[in-house]
């Protein structure tokens, strides 16, 4: 790679979680230097390991430096952009003329900027024609989604800033182990608890944010609802709930309050393992503070029941009076680094932008005229994301796929089925900046620019659209995804649509698109983020303010009230039987992102997790005779993977843990289960049984 | 369209109730027309959750589950307060007082238990009402009867010395009354408890101020009738206790009257199939309390909700083949003060059996396990309330248990020691974040980086979640010191000046390197 020397610093954002900190790279991309920016106000400068090690994938030897299309006898060879697209587009066209529009796909990821997540689903209406796109962002953040629009009318992960949190008296977190997957924000959770705050971590692991809690509880794999509806009850019992707030600002709480009577202590310590003690105590410390918040992760949400788990601790938020006053309130850790931003623009099977529903003939009406494009030939609703896999191939229907920014061959739930389905697709083309494992089953293979070699917007954890800025050109022989599609779509015939002078271009037709909806990007221009620290959507015009706190006056439901909604837990799609006999629970590490398609290939995050280690309880250990360190094969009904054992009392003894960064045999996705939420269709990740064996 | 089946049910307590609701999350009513007789006058109430009311830990309106109006919502009929009079079985009708009929394809009876009330003297006035000031303790309307009577009584004795005796008396201390508890048997919860768990539980009990008194068989109610309701409570061995309020709770008996009139099988309860089915009518079917299934009757919550739940799923077509099998029975006392949980067998059934005890009475601490083929057959937990959960769910799952039985009844609750920096190993782990190791710290700090903030930048130690910050410290004041030392030690020799050393502790600040006198070497 040509050497690319830079004068200058460039302020922008690590390329991993939601998170999005502030850094500042300098010098030449072969030795690009990264430090924590001090003045983007969220990370004021920390970065984790992950952060300070991001350059490497810039100039890594793997890099992918030019298109590959598979050969006649099947490999994968160096190609010109020319014959891979013509390739791409040929394979689109002959699906689209022989099966109709909805036999292609596209699935996209919750790490791409606005302005491509945006292009994207334009891309795959108007260019496609097909109802059929969907992303990874189905597997993170779906369930909170559609909880939070359901109970508050509106998705975005924090209601709040985070620096509300320093100034919470107390906090409950449910299934979150943010201590690896965003550890910066520790700080916030630090300043909270010097300020005289308690933080209560739930969770099946003693995870690092569990060991630095007041008080951890220790429930059982998919016990969450009950957990909460048993809080609110002892909450009710000991009137600990706020009647005027409840009357003043919400609707349905009588109903829960009566499911509530059906969640008395003994029962919820005999589900949930949490000894009533503890219950107890953690019912008080949120019913007696003045100020205090609920936070869910991936725990609570990637389960079948992820949607109701998170209404049941919305609830809680909402007795307590708590939704919408200072330093208070319920909020969802978004995951990805644009897992928010990712969700608002018509990525998703069922959306179009500004988090309009594509069902909606106002929405429709709205789009179609923001894209001068004939309203009855956008497509309606498509598969989610799991489902989108599951139909791969000649019986599900969709032949032909094209994926960006997701490795779904290591992050999918039921690895060896997606595996099938991708194999028997007519046609894949993937675009990444790695040989994915992905992109490793791909027809043609389109090498994408990066982090710091483009432009464009993310939008953080705390809705604040923030500016990626570009340190470097792609190399050459790389295009952006935003180009990339641009030249696909010439090639569809759809240039009209789709001619672009730069991401901001992108940008401010994103704008006019999301217009009066729900996510109103209206108001935000580039110049205006880079005046600021990023603004908080909503911001319906370009004087106003951008909206940092929602919810102080009412709730953007018809009503005006935030919902109550009655949740009856129901057990895991697959609990621990005689042949299986343990849970199964994934999660991530803190040197190791996602799939680990970037991670994995950094040697410094190598060096700290080069392989993924199951957690099994001392107790559960010695039954099987396992020593820590010795390799075990983990088997669900769906798989099986080969990991090493770590020993260790943090995990219960009724439960295995397995990270999921690593692909093959090691792949903690071959065990997942599939078992979809009805209403947001997030696979049951955190959940399944398992049986283990000592090699 | 097809007519819709007729399925009557008998009872909306627990039981009942509960299994219309189940039916519901089915879609039940779009198949059945559904009817409920309810003999108490509510929509349907948490029973569980009464001793709390007693108590006045619980408001009586937060024990609903279902209004009147959710029934009317689901488009259930409900015969709020009236009692099902006879079942015809030819005629397939259910028929009640005031004209009313209710025809059934499908008949649920789930008339629970009554109190049973021991056969004590002038417990009943010349009317045959019970006399005031003696309650039964079953109903949420018992419930309040006995908090209205309690205002103004000053001495209560309980008859019954089990879970629900317990409960009742501990609520009554709440209200400030003078509480006794006359139980027949010689140790308190004998049909759970053995007898040692009982004596300490009697213990932790007298410690909260309850007055027991064992082998008590209740006689007669003494006068005077007149002025105060009653004057006391007379027992076999001639002792009497004064009190103005009698509370029995002496267990309860199921309802099988109506299912007797009917001609269905019955012996202690109303026999019924894995099915749940009546054996000699497939039509009626029979939950709850009033049910009784390979032999026993269930008095739990949890059993009465698993058999609702497989009924409805039999009826809803969703798992025709659902059956019940029993189920392992646990319980907790719902006392104030008191964590006691008991499950399963109390003592060894067979020499193959295997018990472990742990007693430590000046705590009021009572574990025992009884093991059968390496699975948690039965236990009895007092006074460890942390410990319960784990043991509960191992029984309820049957899991083998560990080898070391120590450690299910002493889970390592304690939380790791703190660790002194100076006792870590070089290759330990201090910043997570960004995998930053002691060694390499001491390393930065022997390389000039000495100070905390030169330190963290060298090593990125610090950078991230910032937690580890005190240990960083910590560790540089523990190198700083440590290189003071080898310099005071020098200069101790040289100077004959008497140096101390300090401990480090990860909180601990030490004095600068640079405030200590550096000879130079």
């Amino acid at each position: 790679m040509a050497s690319t020397p830079v004068q200058r610093e460039t302020a922008t954002h690590c390329p991993y979680c939601a998170f999005q900190c502030g850094m500042r790279l300098s010098g030449p991309r072969e030795a690009a230097v990264v430090d924590g920016d001090d003045d983007f106000p969220v990370n004021k400068g920390a970065l984790c390991i992950k952060g300070w090690t991001s350059a490497e994938a810039l100039a890594h030897s793997d890099r992918l430096l030019n298109p590959l299309v598979r050969n006649a006898a099947g490999q994968l060879v160096p190609a010109t952009w020319d014959e891979a697209l013509d390739r791409v587009a040929d394979a689109f066209l002959k699906t689209r003329d022989e099966f109709g529009a909805d036999a292609v796909g596209i699935f996209g990821g919750g790490s791409l900027t606005n302005e491509k997540a945006y292009l994207l689903g334009k891309f795959a209406r108007v260019a496609l024609g097909t109802a059929n796109i969907d992303y990874n962002g189905r597997f993170c953040m779906s369930s909170a989604a559609a909880a939070g629009i359901r109970a508050l009318g509106i998705d975005r992960g924090l209601p709040f800033p985070l620096e509300d949190i320093a100034n919470a008296e107390v906090v409950l977190l449910s299934g979150a182990n943010v201590a690896e997957t965003m550890p910066p924000i520790m700080r916030y959770f630090e300043a909270q608890r010097a300020n005289g705050g308690m933080l209560v971590v739930s969770d099946p692991r003693r995870t690092t944010t569990a060991a630095a809690a007041d008080l951890h509880l220790r429930l059982t794999p998919g016990a969450d609802a009950v957990l909460a509806n048993g809080l609110l009850h002892l909450l009710i019992r000991d009137d600990l709930i706020d009647h005027d707030y409840i009357r003043d600002r919400t609707e349905g709480f009588e109903r829960v309050r009566q499911v509530a009577a059906t969640y008395w202590p003994e029962r919820v310590e005999r589900i949930t393992g949490v000894p009533e003690a503890e219950l107890l105590q953690t019912a008080r410390l949120l019913g007696r503070a003045s100020t205090a918040m609920i936070l869910t992760g991936r725990g609570a949400e990637q389960q079948a029941q992820g949607v109701t788990n998170v209404l049941s601790f919305i609830n809680l938020a909402l007795a307590l009076g708590k939704v919408g006053r200072p330093n208070s309130g319920y909020g969802c850790l978004t995951g990805q680094g644009n897992g928010q931003g990712g969700r608002e623009h018509g990525q998703k099977a069922d959306q179009l932008p500004g988090y309009r529903l594509i069902a909606d003939p106002a929405a429709r009406r709205h789009i179609a005229a923001v894209w001068d494009f004939p309203e009855d030939e956008l497509p309606g609703p498509g598969k989610s994301a799991y489902e989108l896999l599951d139909s791969l191939g000649p019986e599900g229907g969709v032949r032909s796929l094209l994926m960006l920014g997701s490795n779904v061959a290591v992050s999918a739930p039921h690895g060896n089925n997606v595996r099938r389905r991708l194999e028997a697709l007519d046609f894949l083309a993937v675009s990444d900046f790695f040989l994915s494992e992905t992109a490793q089953l791909a027809d043609v293979v389109l090498p994408s620019a990066q982090w710091a070699e483009e432009d464009g917007t993310m939008t953080n954890l705390e809705g604040r659209v923030i500016r990626r800025r570009r340190a470097y050109e792609p190399p050459a022989g790389v295009l952006t995804d935003l180009k990339l599609l641009e030249l696909l779509a010439a090639r569809m015939g759809r240039e009209r649509w789709f001619t672009y002078a730069s991401p901001e271009a992108v940008f401010e037709e994103l704008r006019a698109a999301s217009a009066g909806g729900v996510a109103d990007y209206s108001g935000i221009t580039y110049a205006k983020i880079e005046a600021g620290q990023g603004v908080f959507w909503p911001c319906p015009s370009v004087d106003h303010p951008g909206t940092p706190r929602l919810f102080a006056e009412s709730f953007p439901t018809p009503s005006g009230r935030a919902r109550f909604h009655p949740v009856l837990h129901r057990s895991a799609a697959e609990e621990p039987d005689e042949e299986y006999p343990l849970y199964l629970t994934t999660g991530r590490v803190l040197a190791q992102y996602q799939s680990g398609t970037q991670t994995r290939r950094i040697a410094e995050l190598e060096g700290m997790a080069s392989e993924p280690l199951a957690e099994i309880n001392p107790i559960t250990a010695e039954r099987y005779g396992l020593a820590d360190g010795e390799m075990l094969t983990l088997e669900t009904r769906r798989g099986k993977a080969r990991v090493r054992a770590r020993i260790t009392p943090d995990i219960r003894p009724d439960t295995v843990f397995a990270p999921f960064h690593w692909p093959d045999e090691q792949s903690a996705n071959l065990l997942t289960n599939p078992a979809l939420d009805p209403i947001s269709r997030m696979p049951e990740f955190k959940v399944c049984a398992v049986r283990i064996f000592k090699e | 369209m097809l007519k819709k089946e007729r399925l009557v049910v008998i009872g909306n307590g627990m039981a009942g109730a509960r299994f219309v609701e189940e039916m519901v999350a089915r879609d039940g009513a779009d198949m059945y027309d559904m009817v409920v007789f309810g003999e108490e006058p509510n929509g349907n109430y948490n029973r569980i959750l009464l001793s709390s009311v007693l108590a006045g830990c619980h408001r009586p309106e937060d024990t609903f589950i279902n209004s009147l109006s959710w029934y009317e919502e689901q488009g259930i009929k409900l015969y709020s307060g009236v009692k099902a009079g006879w079942i015809d079985r030819m005629g397939q009708s259910v028929y009640a007082a005031g004209g009313i009929s209710e025809a059934y394809d499908k008949l649920v009876i789930a008339t629970g238990s009554t109190p049973f009330l021991p056969p004590i003297d002038n417990m009943y006035d010349e009317d045959g009402f019970m006399r005031g000031g003696v309650f039964s303790f079953r109903t949420l309307e018992d419930c309040q009867a006995i908090i209205d009577h309690a205002a103004s009584a000053r001495r209560v004795v309980v008859v019954g010395g089990g879970l629900l005796g317990l409960e009742a008396a501990r609520g009554l201390l709440e209200r400030g009354l003078e509480v006794h508890i006359a139980h027949l048997g010689d140790y308190l919860m004998n049909s759970q408890l053995d007898a040692p768990a009982g004596a300490m539980l009697k213990q932790t009990l007298e410690n909260l101020g309850l007055n027991i008194h064992l082998d008590k068989l209740a006689e007669s109610i003494t006068p005077p009738f007149a002025q105060a309701p009653v004057g006391g409570l007379k027992f076999k061995d001639g002792e009497e206790l004064e009190c103005d309020m009698i509370v029995v709770a002496a267990g309860v008996r199921p309802n099988i009257d109506l299912a007797r009139q009917a001609g269905l099988h019955v012996q202690h309860g109303i026999v019924i199939q894995d099915d749940l089915s009546c054996r000699n009518d497939r039509n009626i079917y029979a939950i709850g309390e009033c049910a009784q299934h390979r032999g026993k009757l269930f008095g739990l919550v949890a059993p009465l909700w698993e058999q609702a739940r497989i009924l409805a799923e039999q009826l809803s077509g969703e798992n025709p083949e659902a059956s019940f099998r029993g189920v392992k029975v646990s319980t907790k006392l719902k006392v104030l003060g008191v964590d006691l949980a008991v499950m399963g067998d109390k003592d060894p059934q067979t020499d193959d059996d295997e018990q472990v005890h742990y007693s430590e009475p000046a705590r009021g601490v009572y574990k025992k396990l009884i093991i059968r083929n390496g699975r948690l057959a039965g236990a009895i937990l007092l006074g460890d309330g942390l410990t319960t959960p784990s043991v509960l769910q191992a029984f309820d799952r049957g899991e083998l248990l560990p080898d070391n039985r120590a450690s299910l009844l002493f889970p390592g609750a304690a939380g790791p020691a703190r660790i002194d920096v100076a006792d870590l190993p070089d290759t330990a782990q201090v910043c997570n974040c960004n995998g930053v190791t002691k060694g390499r710290i001491i390393q930065a700090c022997q390389d000039g980086n000495a100070t905390l903030e030169s330190a963290c930048s060298a090593t990125r130690a610090s950078t991230g979640c910032g937690a580890c910050k005190p240990q960083v410290k910590a560790i540089v004041a523990f190198e700083a010191n440590r290189a003071a030392s080898r310099a005071a030690t020098a200069i101790s020799v040289i100077g004959g000046r008497k140096v101390e050393f300090t401990t480090i502790s990860d909180e601990a600040s030490t004095a600068p390197p640079e405030s200590v006198p550096v000879a130079g070497n």
